[in-house]
């Protein structure tokens, strides 16, 4: 075996010209944009149904105020769920297994709940760091943990994301030899 | 069919400008292009023709007139062989990962491509038939409103009978009123007039037997004690005459 298992996560460059930015934006092609027709083509239809139902899961445990997250939580899913299933053909790179990407991922989204939270309703944020129930000796332990906890999320998630793709797209191909 | 797509998502960049994916509104924030209003161009019934799946028709047609028929499988055949002649294409194990991928892929939209256009193609039925059907209440709706329209008129025609008969109604009532009241009236003025005739009477009959009783008093006042006499022995022999008379009619 000429090729080892780890090449398919190099990040792939030509003559010294990175392409992880056209892997990245490749999944972009794949869906039309909606014209403003009533009556669309069969893509189109397909895309738009898809879209909707999915973001009328995603949406059902929020209330009101939470539908505004809509198109980026959408937006967002899509493009990973789409690069990540593009990285299951041969022959292609899936960006998500570069660490770089999902911590510039993970980083900004986490920061940015964190921070409007702590902006619009700073007491319930806080509140968040100590469950409910908990004894009254363990409150300052618990207060630090939680803290703790909340900071490692952005590296956990980010992480986690890369770790899942890595090992995936390595047991398929050990599994396919 | 992949190839077409990056046509035509290179046109709609050009178009739109934007990296709308899934919303039109996000993407008209940034339109830099003119909207037009004019009416859309009715969608074509069939997608671009396509050959093999993936060519698309119009390489056929551009290498048509200078090489004939066979001119792109040609192109394909030595552009492969090339590739793997110069080892540009290096087969290995993702080789034969792309050749099952490729033939599950195929297998798949053989057999469920039909489906899927189906189900998308009912999907835009089923709202073609939403908006029909509310179309379609409404103009019965409208129809059945044309239908009482009709209905009122016609009533309408009638009612002027209904008015002359009410009209008649109403006149009889004043008449029978105005009637009852005269005979109220006359009445009335009867009852005074037999009033005064009463009156007059009683009167006359007043006056009679005042003077009756006047001329008995002055009759009884001058009767003497010897016209008493007088009377009283005429009327005894009056009577025996009688008595006579009718003992003899008796015994007869």
């Amino acid at each position: 075996m000429a090729l080892n298992f780890f090449d398919q996560f190099l990040s792939p460059t030509h003559l010294g010209i990175p392409l992880v930015l056209i892997a990245m934006i490749f999944p972009w092609v794949l869906y039309p944009s909606p014209s403003n027709r009533w009556l669309n083509n069969r893509l189109v239809t397909l895309q738009g149904q898809f879209f909707n139902r999915f973001t009328q899961q995603l949406l059902l445990p929020l209330n009101q105020g939470g539908h505004k997250w809509a198109l980026i939580l959408l937006s967002l899913m899509v493009f990973l769920l789409s690069i990540n299933m593009l990285g299951l053909l041969p022959y292609t790179f899936t960006p998500t297994t570069q660490l770089s990407l999902n911590m510039g991922l993970a980083v900004p989204f986490w920061l940015a709940t964190v921070i409007i939270g702590m902006r619009n309703q700073p007491t319930a944020a806080l509140g968040h760091l100590l469950p409910e129930g908990t004894p009254v000796p363990l409150i300052p332990v618990l207060i630090i943990i939680e803290t703790i906890s909340l900071f490692i999320r952005p590296i956990a998630l980010g992480v986690r994301l890369t770790a899942n793709l890595t090992a995936g797209h390595l047991l398929i191909q050990l599994i396919a030899t | 069919m992949l190839s077409r797509l990056v046509l035509t998502s290179g046109s709609a960049l050009k178009n739109s400008g934007s990296f709308g994916a899934c919303v039109v509104q996000a993407s008209r924030s940034i339109h830099s292009s003119p909207q037009s209003k004019a009416p859309l161009p009715p969608l074509p019934e069939k997608g671009g023709k396509i050959r093999h799946g993936i060519f698309p028709e119009e390489l056929f047609s551009l290498l048509y007139p200078k090489t004939g028929v066979t001119g792109p499988y040609m192109l394909g055949t030595g552009l492969l062989l090339y590739m793997l002649s110069k080892e540009i294409y290096v087969i290995n194990h993702e080789t034969f990962a792309a050749l099952s991928i490729s033939s599950v892929i195929i297998y798949g939209i053989k057999k469920f491509g039909p489906g899927v256009a189906a189900y998308a193609d009912k999907l835009n039925e089923e709202k073609v038939a939403k908006a029909q059907e509310v179309k379609d209440v409404a103009v019965a709706r409208l129809a059945q409103a044309i239908e009482d329209e009709k209905k009122e008129q016609w009533r309408v025609e009638g009612r002027h009978m209904l008015f002359d008969t009410k009209r008649n109604n109403v006149t009889m009532l004043l008449e029978t009123n105005y009637r009852e009241r005269l005979h109220m009236v006359t009445s009335e003025v009867k009852r005074r007039l037999d009033y005064q005739v009463e009156l007059q009477n009683l009167h006359r009959r007043m006056e009679q037997e005042h003077m009756v009783n006047w001329v008995e008093q002055n009759v009884v006042k001058s009767i003497t004690p010897q016209q008493e006499k007088e009377s009283i022995a005429k009327c005894i022999s009056d009577l025996k005459v009688l008595a006579k008379a009718t003992q003899a009619r008796a015994a007869v």
